[in-house]
């Protein structure tokens, strides 16, 4: 492969990973993929690969044109071969990917991930203070006394818009409990049939996935809720739920539950995961 | 275990694929930038001059430039690619290799965070220990092998040194020589980079995660099969220790093999490291790492980890 054909393929190469990258970061597709933490590092990659091609194309000291007897190692030469099927690996698994990719998870990577249901087993959680008092009646304990602040937003309707992960926080601590328990709630999640813990049928898993720094990593954090009668909805489709909060013991251990009023599909929220 | 071991999802494949892209991309480039900088504006042996010269303070003082220059472990390849070619001993350039994805400031902040509330100090220190350890181990192990069974023909002589450069070079050709550096660079890295993550995205969207469970009975087994998941997984080192926080059921000592070997050693790296590398040494320094690692983390039970 003669330089100039190696130059302007490293170019094209470079050129079309910009594009992608500058196209994921416009579009808003990148906030299905990474932190928001990484966007802007995503989106200033995709521009510095673009400058980079059209230096490669135009800067002295690129070209074998520049070179004087004596320099040709400065410019390694591949074979044709191992040229073409560089940038094949390079661009073909790239395309494919952005082409096919559905922005999030199906129903076969959550359940070989399998769900946090337990508030200790979230990535980064730790108790944020000491537990109070042992009192004999959880439902002595006050609740944050700051639910009718931005603690605890709510609906038009006056439900609370709680997130999957708010309800398994307050499944563990008593003083966030108070602040749920028996209150309207919405929750916008995935649904994912339950296998566990429905002997009656009635219960479907609604599930967000908790990110640390891209998709790859996510996890799927989920609640049960029981609705009053069977829906027949499509797994990780995106679903609202209004209903009561409730936090039953079973099988030795406080889990959160929603007891649902409605169940119906909705579009994903602006932010489909949780950090 | 309910679910099948395995169940592929091409759209899955796809999503987790194409996230790891896009969230190394710009650590890479990162890395190739600076090597195209080294490359063509540090002056050659200006690195061998700047350490010292007895073979073990200058093995120690590589393994903890991390600290001053901190590398993720996709970004730090192409950079000691260009340092070996600017005459630091092949034997610093592994030190720094294998220990700045560790030995970092990012890193130990984001270890601490997220073992908050499990000995976060004690993991912490552990962790920067042993990677800075067993990363001395392995450059003082290295140093004493000659380079054509460490490098890949080419990689030290395929771009020369500032002398060879043309006659009467400006600024300007000098940059787009550097680019040019960074671009030959970027594009090597990526094919393994491409390669690495495809197969740590099919483990991790395809394989049951249930089947590891019952490895964390034993310590021996649990700190050797964390060490292969870590492996599998690619995870970046910033972010790996909220993973390894959260697998409870496993020892102390599984986790932090888990976040030691995972920075030097995974499945893209396996790929990027033969970029530079032979391919027989790649091998040697898997199975190197695994046991030091290994045995080391182990040992480190009297902790009561």
């Amino acid at each position: 492969m003669t330089v100039s054909v190696q130059r302007y393929l490293s170019a094209g190469v470079l050129t079309i990973w910009g594009v992608m990258l500058g196209y994921f970061y416009y579009s808003g597709r990148v906030a299905s993929y990474l932190h928001p933490a990484f966007h802007i590092w995503m989106g200033v990659s995709g521009i510095i690969l673009v400058l980079l091609a059209a230096g490669m194309l135009f800067l002295p000291g690129t070209s074998e044109s520049s070179c004087e007897p004596g320099c040709e190692q400065l410019h390694p030469q591949q074979t044709p071969v191992r040229g073409a099927l560089a940038a094949i690996v390079l661009v073909v698994p790239l395309l494919v990917a952005a082409a096919v990719s559905p922005d999030q998870f199906g129903a076969a990577t959550v359940n070989n991930r399998g769900y946090i249901e337990r508030i200790d087993d979230l990535p980064s959680y730790t108790p944020y203070a000491e537990p109070a008092l042992p009192v004999a009646d959880d439902s002595q304990v006050a609740s944050t006394g700051e639910e009718n602040g931005s603690y605890l937003p709510k609906n038009e309707a006056g439900q609370i818009k709680a997130q999957t992960v708010d309800l398994l926080y307050a499944a563990e601590e008593p003083t966030m409990r108070a602040d749920f328990e028996n209150k309207e709630v919405e929750l916008i999640g995935q649904f994912m049939p339950a296998r566990e813990t429905n002997a009656q049928g009635d219960r479907f898993n609604l599930v967000r996935m908790f990110v640390i720094c891209c998709a790859a990593d996510a996890r799927p954090v989920a609640i049960s809720v029981q609705m009053k009668k069977s829906e027949s909805i499509a797994e990780m489709s995106w679903v609202k739920v209004t209903g009561k909060a409730s936090f039953p013991v079973e099988s030795g251990r406080r889990v959160p539950l929603v007891i649902a009023d409605s169940v119906t599909l909705c579009d994903p929220p602006e932010e489909t995961f949780i950090y | 275990m309910e679910n099948p071991w395995f169940t592929f999802s091409f759209a899955d494949f796809s999503y987790a694929f194409l996230s790891v892209l896009l969230e190394g991309v710009p650590f890479i480039l990162i890395g190739t930038l600076l090597s195209g900088v080294i490359d063509q504006f540090l002056p050659s042996r200006v690195m061998v001059r700047l350490l010292p010269r007895n073979v073990f303070l200058g093995i120690c003082l590589s393994g903890s430039m991390g600290l001053v220059f901190p590398m993720c472990e996709c970004g730090v390849v192409p950079v000691i690619r260009r340092l070996i070619n600017k005459g630091l001993p092949v034997s610093n350039a592994i030190a720094y290799m294998l220990a700045a994805p560790i030995v970092n400031p990012i890193v130990l902040l984001s270890t601490y965070a997220a073992f908050r509330g499990q000995n976060a100090a004690e993991f912490t220190l552990l962790r920067l220990g042993v990677g800075y350890i067993v990363a001395v181990i392995v450059a003082l192990a290295v140093h004493n092998l000659p380079l054509q069974w460490i490098l890949r023909r080419g990689v030290v002589s395929e771009v020369p040194s500032v002398a060879q450069r043309p006659r009467g070079a400006g600024f300007l050709f000098r940059v787009g020589s550097a680019l040019r550096v960074a671009v030959i660079d970027f594009l090597d890295v990526m094919v393994f980079f491409v390669l690495g993550v495809a197969i740590s995205a099919l483990f991790s969207t395809s394989v049951n995660q249930e089947l590891i469970m019952p490895l964390a009975l034993n310590d021996w087994i649990a700190t050797f099969s964390l060490m292969g998941f870590a492996a599998i997984l690619s995870l970046c080192s910033t972010s790996d220790a909220f993973i390894a926080a959260t697998l409870i059921a496993f020892p102390g000592v599984a986790k932090l093999a888990f976040l030691v070997f995972g920075p030097m050693f995974d499945l893209k790296l396996l790929f990027i490291y033969s970029a530079v590398f032979r391919k027989r040494f790649v091998a040697g320094l898997a199975v190197g790492l695994f046991v030091l690692i290994g045995l080391i983390c182990v040992r480190l039970r009297v902790l009561g980890l």
